[in-house]
């Protein structure tokens, strides 16, 4: 609509034109005396005075006065209060205006470049107006003001004009200016093609104001009167361009934001089925976009891992079965402890930047998270489970195995027991003062600085329980013979890899079978109750 | 066993607290807030023992004691930078480490026989 607006009025304007070079003809005015001397189209500014009915053409001419007066009645004081309150009003107008806009000048198309550049380069050709229009003393003065760089008078006028150029052009165009119009002076009637067109312009309008003649100066009060109530209105309307102009930049901006984020966003999902199609995320990851960095990283990491898992799983069990020689299987073994104390490091890695991540378990499947213990499996969990898969044990081999998970019993429970000290303490922190003033409470920031460090001392016990988990493996490695150890690393691999289909199946059951499939949260959690009981009966006899 | 074979006769590094570890069969340095030592803590009483405590932060002279024992355990290879110091533990006047390293003593199945040598368990 703005721009509707906008068109609208420009094509008011170029009408405008039109009706103005035949309203002018009509008019027997003195001004058209130097006017249709020159190229008539060259003065549109001139015509659009003459149509105060046309707000736009109005506010136009206006503006155009404004730019004019605007920099010559600063320096001219004394003027008819009229003229003195417009020229104000038009020199703030033109000054926020000017400032708003400064390239307003160059937009206007019908006016040849000479009389663009004349007009944009000077207030100084304002000034030069001023100071050509030899019927009022005052502006000699102005100009003489002008000329001599008084701090009052050059202030004034380089306000509006120094927002858009150079000072020291403008006093220069100034100088310059100046001088070649004391030469024009004399010579008034035959003034050179090039400032010709611009003194008289200027002059033109300037008379109104400056009120040369008589009729000049009714009109220019009638024209006044009606333009200080117009001038109101003309001051809103350019409120409203500018207000209209910076709505439509912000929404073109808007509208650029939304376009990159679409895209980006498009990107991503891109990015992310491929990297789902690849298998990269084994039904571990929830995909959601909350991972910092490390913790995207370790899961890429993770889900490799697991490949290389089901590869040593695969060669554990050909080397069983095919009875290798106790050498080859060592080093295979080897291997598959190698394996696992690279997923150590890798959750080591993790823990100092992301322990969380690690914590709550979202890298692991739900059904490995049942059986989670501060970040990972319990060692006593898994030893139990070993100890039935490996019957033929030795006495010292039984000894061994069962003084490690009596000594890992005992490590858990020293661990947990700090944990939860740990926890007491941190939700006691976090309690401390009053809850009911929310974050008013005075030593809120301390508080937080030493929930902080409590916070942070999680790690510690995350890294403790890892290193646990490592050492019984080792130990566990260390008591049994090779042919054994195989056997029980292959137990842990398959283990883990029936929990994990287990949670894939989970991911998949048809969930239509139950009743009243509209509430599905009911009987969601009724099915994991179902679920999980058996899951809780088969390993609760270890 | 692996872990004996690393052991390194360290002399603590202040008169008084070398004598208090000499005296003592077991002894431990904490914090008296940090959890981990409370965990250290519950392991030893579950196992029967009952070190004695040095307590860092009621010790007047305890931030030379912990940056002189940070630079001990520091060679055994401690868990980051992150880590805290404490809890550290000796035995028989030897220093035995950080919570890893006591940790995976208790696994190894070295510290049980290290505290019976020093004569703090009895079975």
């Amino acid at each position: 609509m703005v721009q509707g607006e906008e068109s609208s009025w420009r094509m008011a304007s170029a009408h405008d034109h039109e009706r103005a070079a035949v309203h002018l003809n009509q008019a027997a005015l003195p001004y058209h005396g130097g006017v249709q001397a020159h190229a008539s189209a060259a003065l549109p500014a001139s015509f659009l005075d003459f149509q105060p009915a046309a707000a736009a053409a109005a506010y136009f001419g206006e503006l155009e006065e404004a730019l004019i007066h605007g920099a010559a009645n600063a320096g001219g004081v004394g003027h008819h209060p009229g003229s003195m309150i417009t020229s104000d009003m038009h020199s703030a107008k033109s000054a926020g205006y000017l400032a708003a806009r400064p390239p307003t000048l160059e937009i206007f198309p019908s006016w040849p470049m000479r009389h663009q550049q004349q007009l944009h380069s000077g207030n100084s050709q304002q000034s030069v107006g001023s100071t050509t229009d030899s019927s009022s003393a005052r502006n000699t003065m102005a100009q003489m003001e002008l000329v001599s760089p008084g701090p009052a008078s050059s202030i004034r006028p380089s306000p509006p004009s120094s927002s858009e150029q150079q000072p020291q052009q403008q006093r220069q165009e100034v100088m310059m200016v100046t001088t070649d119009d004391y030469s024009y002076k004399p010579a008034f009637a035959p003034p050179p093609a090039t400032l010709a067109a611009a003194p008289s312009f200027q002059q033109q309008l300037q008379l109104p104001l400056h009120g040369g003649d008589h009729d000049k100066r009714k009109h220019g009060l009638a024209r006044k009167d009606g333009k200080l109530v117009d001038s109101k209105t003309e001051r809103r309307l350019a409120q409203n361009r500018e207000a209209a102009k910076k709505s439509r930049l912000r929404k073109k901006a808007y509208v650029q934001n939304l376009e990159t984020s679409r895209v980006r966003l498009q990107q991503m999902e891109q990015e992310l089925q491929r990297a789902r199609s690849q298998g990269t995320f084994l039904g571990g990851c929830s995909g959601s976009g909350d991972l910092s960095s490390g913790a995207a990283v370790f899961d890429m990491e993770y889900a490799r891992w697991l490949d290389d898992d089901g590869k040593r799983l695969a060669e554990l069990r050909g080397a069983l079965q095919a009875h290798l020689v106790d050498g080859n299987l060592g080093l295979i073994v080897e291997e598959c402890m190698r394996h696992y104390d690279e997923l150590f490091g890798l959750k080591e890695e993790l823990a100092r930047s992301d322990v969380f991540h690690l914590l709550t378990g979202s890298w692991a499947t739900p059904a490995e998270r049942c059986f989670f213990w501060i970040g990972g499996f319990r060692p006593s969990d898994i030893l139990k489970i070993l100890i039935q898969q490996l019957d033929p044990l030795t006495e010292q081999q039984l000894m061994g195995i069962y003084g490690l998970k009596q000594s890992s019993e005992q490590a858990e429970e020293a661990l947990a027991q700090g944990l939860q000290q740990l926890h007491q303490s941190l939700a006691d922190t976090v309690a401390a003062g009053t809850l009911n003033e929310g974050a008013a409470v005075p030593n809120y920031m301390g508080l937080m600085a030493i929930a902080l460090d409590k916070l942070a001392s999680l790690e510690g016990f995350y890294q403790q329980a890892d290193n646990l988990r490592k050492q019984t493996l080792h130990q566990m490695r260390r008591i049994l013979t090779t042919r054994q150890a195989a056997r029980c690393f292959l137990s842990i691999g398959e283990y883990y890899r029936r929990l994990r289909a287990l949670s894939n199946l989970w991911a998949s059951r048809p969930r239509e079978n139950f009743i009243g499939t509209d509430s599905l949260s009911p009987t969601g959690t009724e099915l994991q109750g179902l679920h999980h009981q058996p899951q809780q009966n088969q390993f609760s006899g270890f | 066993m692996q872990y004996a074979a690393e052991q390194a006769w360290y002399m603590p590094m202040g008169p008084a607290a070398a004598a208090s570890s000499m005296e003592s069969a077991v002894a431990r340095v904490d914090v008296s807030s940090c959890c981990m030592c409370h965990a250290v803590k519950r392991l030893f009483c579950g196992m029967g023992v009952h070190p004695t405590v040095h307590e860092l932060d009621l010790d007047p002279r305890g931030r030379e004691l912990e940056r002189a024992l940070a630079r001990l355990v520091a060679g055994f290879g401690a868990f980051g930078s992150a880590a805290p110091v404490v809890p550290v533990v000796f035995i028989g006047g030897r220093l035995v480490g950080a919570m890893d390293r006591v940790m995976a003593a208790h696994i190894n199945g070295s510290l049980v026989p290290l505290l019976k040598d020093a004569g703090a368990l009895w079975l």
